[in-house]
């Protein structure tokens, strides 16, 4: 393959969004997941209005952390050794592979994100405030987490534990973009500037961004 | 042999030389005005906390070295040290909630520092389950290096994330909740004294950890290079009794 | 529970837990060497 970086990665995203759309997993198994998880905890915690709409908000961004990931672990656990062999003997750069599937599984965690959000919406009466804000800060978290999830899936890479291996590997990792998240909703609503954690979010997309680039390589070939 | 068999065991000689040097400060320093005796706790969990992150740097460098170098040297560093690092990240957790149920009446008091520490817990966990995934040892460290690189360079962020958090939910007339600075010169250096003897045991148990994994991957590497029958070797063609 | 008493339980955790770590990585090396004493 002689096209470019981002040709390669763009390919690589045209591929992902193929394969979902042929199998629906994020359609019809990682969003109903998500939604039925909403769902669930008033069934635990109670009914009360006042108490939803207090915990609405972090409901939302821990169902968004805890199964959100999952976006990319069906992507990783997707590509068979042979394929990434396959990808290898083609020449494309793993690096461009790893920000192809971390664009596509962004573009999904959207989704997740909306869908979701709606769900949780209507669920726990959550109020929609500083909508500019709030779609910033849904995007550096879809970024960040299917950062986090893509270069996890592949360090662990096709094991047999990987389901389950993935989510309990990111979950400590994505503290800063759950409180990021949170804290900025937090701040919205209270009028606070919420500069500073969105800028420790973007922190956390680089740092995952290089590193993943970085090791790309030195990944594929063990 | 003798000689040798005295020498290796110097580590559990240092680990209980400096342990019993430590135990007779933290109980021979005054009791403090305001916790009372409760604070020959922090005498052992200061010091464990300290370790818990010593060794989580430790891990960060063995994973570095590798990348940089692939000595699978480094990688059992790396791997030493995680697994002491999750004991004595466990342990300073176990200790700061014996400390917090006395001193403020609950098991947990969600401040920066513990949460902190039991999110670390996490990752390093999260890194011996990867290590168990995998036994090809050049794969396996690998692995764990790119994510013992991961994991060290989110810390500081997560680190403020949690630190910012608590400031903002924290009512600023509550008292730290580590307490008061220790300020009498005895109890300074017993707490002194507790992280150095905490710093021994970490390096005895890492002389010793490590010389475990080289000792199990000699093993594996003697296994494998035993000449045994191939299993296919006990099976016979079956005999379909058809006349040839 | 006394003052005294939480020292007593914190010490015997640090102290009880260290040496069951401490132990199970002797334990080890020794078994470690004697299956490769075997083998050799």
């Amino acid at each position: 393959m002689t096209t470019g970086f981002w040709h390669q990665a763009a390919a690589v995203v045209h591929r992902d969004l193929l394969r979902e759309r042929r199998r629906g997993d994020v359609l019809w198994i990682t969003i109903p997941f998500g939604a039925i998880a909403l769902l669930l905890v008033p069934l635990a915690v109670g009914t009360d209005a006042i108490l939803l709409r207090q915990i609405g908000p972090g409901m939302y961004w821990v169902i968004v952390m805890l199964f959100g990931v999952l976006v990319s672990v069906g992507k990783a656990s997707n590509e068979t050794l042979p394929q990434q062999d396959a990808s290898a003997l083609l020449g494309l750069d793993p690096a461009s592979g790893f920000v192809g599937r971390a664009t596509s599984a962004t573009l999904l965690l959207l989704i997740f994100e909306m869908v979701v959000g709606v769900v949780a919406v209507g669920l726990y009466d959550i109020s929609i405030i500083g909508i500019p804000w709030l779609i910033v800060t849904l995007i550096i978290v879809a970024i960040g987490l299917a950062l986090l999830g893509t270069l996890t899936g592949s360090i662990v890479n096709s094991t047999s534990a990987g389901t389950a291996l993935v989510p309990l590997l990111v979950a400590p990792l994505s503290v800063p973009l759950l409180l990021g998240a949170t804290q900025s909703y937090e701040g919205l609503r209270l009028g606070h500037s919420i500069l500073s954690w969105v800028l420790l979010m973007v922190a956390v997309v680089l740092i995952v961004a290089i590193i993943g680039v970085l090791t790309a390589r030195p990944l594929q070939e063990m | 042999m003798q000689a040798q068999t005295r020498n290796r065991q110097w580590p559990w000689v240092a680990i209980v030389l400096s342990l019993a040097v430590a135990f007779t400060l933290s109980m021979v320093s005054p009791a403090d005005s305001v916790q009372g005796d409760l604070v020959r706790i922090m005498y052992v969990h200061v010091p464990a906390a300290w370790l818990a992150y010593l060794a989580f740097f430790v891990t960060f460098v063995g994973s570095v070295g590798y990348l940089i170098t692939k000595d699978l040297r480094w990688d059992r560093i790396a791997a030493a040290s995680a697994e002491i690092g999750v004991y004595f990240t466990g342990l300073a957790i176990a200790l700061g909630m014996i400390w917090a149920k006395p001193t403020w009446g609950v098991w947990w008091t969600w401040d920066a520092r513990l949460t902190l520490t039991a999110i670390m817990f996490f990752v390093y966990l999260g890194y011996l389950a990867l290590r168990r995934t995998t036994d090809d040892p050049v794969v396996r460290a690998g692995r764990s290096s790119v994510l013992g690189v991961l994991g060290a360079l989110q810390i500081p962020l997560v680190h403020f994330s949690v630190v910012w958090w608590r400031t903002l939910h924290q009512p600023p007339s509550l008292v730290r909740p580590d307490g008061p600075a220790i300020q009498d010169p005895l109890m300074l250096t017993a707490l002194i004294v507790g992280v150095l003897a905490f710093t021994v045991v970490y390096g005895s148990l890492m002389v010793k950890r490590i010389e475990l994994i080289k000792l199990d991957d000699r093993k594996v590497a003697i296994e494998q290079s035993i000449e045994r029958p191939v299993a296919g070797e006990a099976v016979t063609v079956p005999d379909l009794g058809a006349s040839s | 529970m006394s003052d005294w008493g939480w020292v007593a339980f914190a010490y015997t955790v640090t102290y009880g837990s260290l040496g069951v770590f401490a132990g199970s990585i002797a334990v080890r090396i020794r078994n470690t060497r004697r299956s490769i004493g075997e083998t050799e």
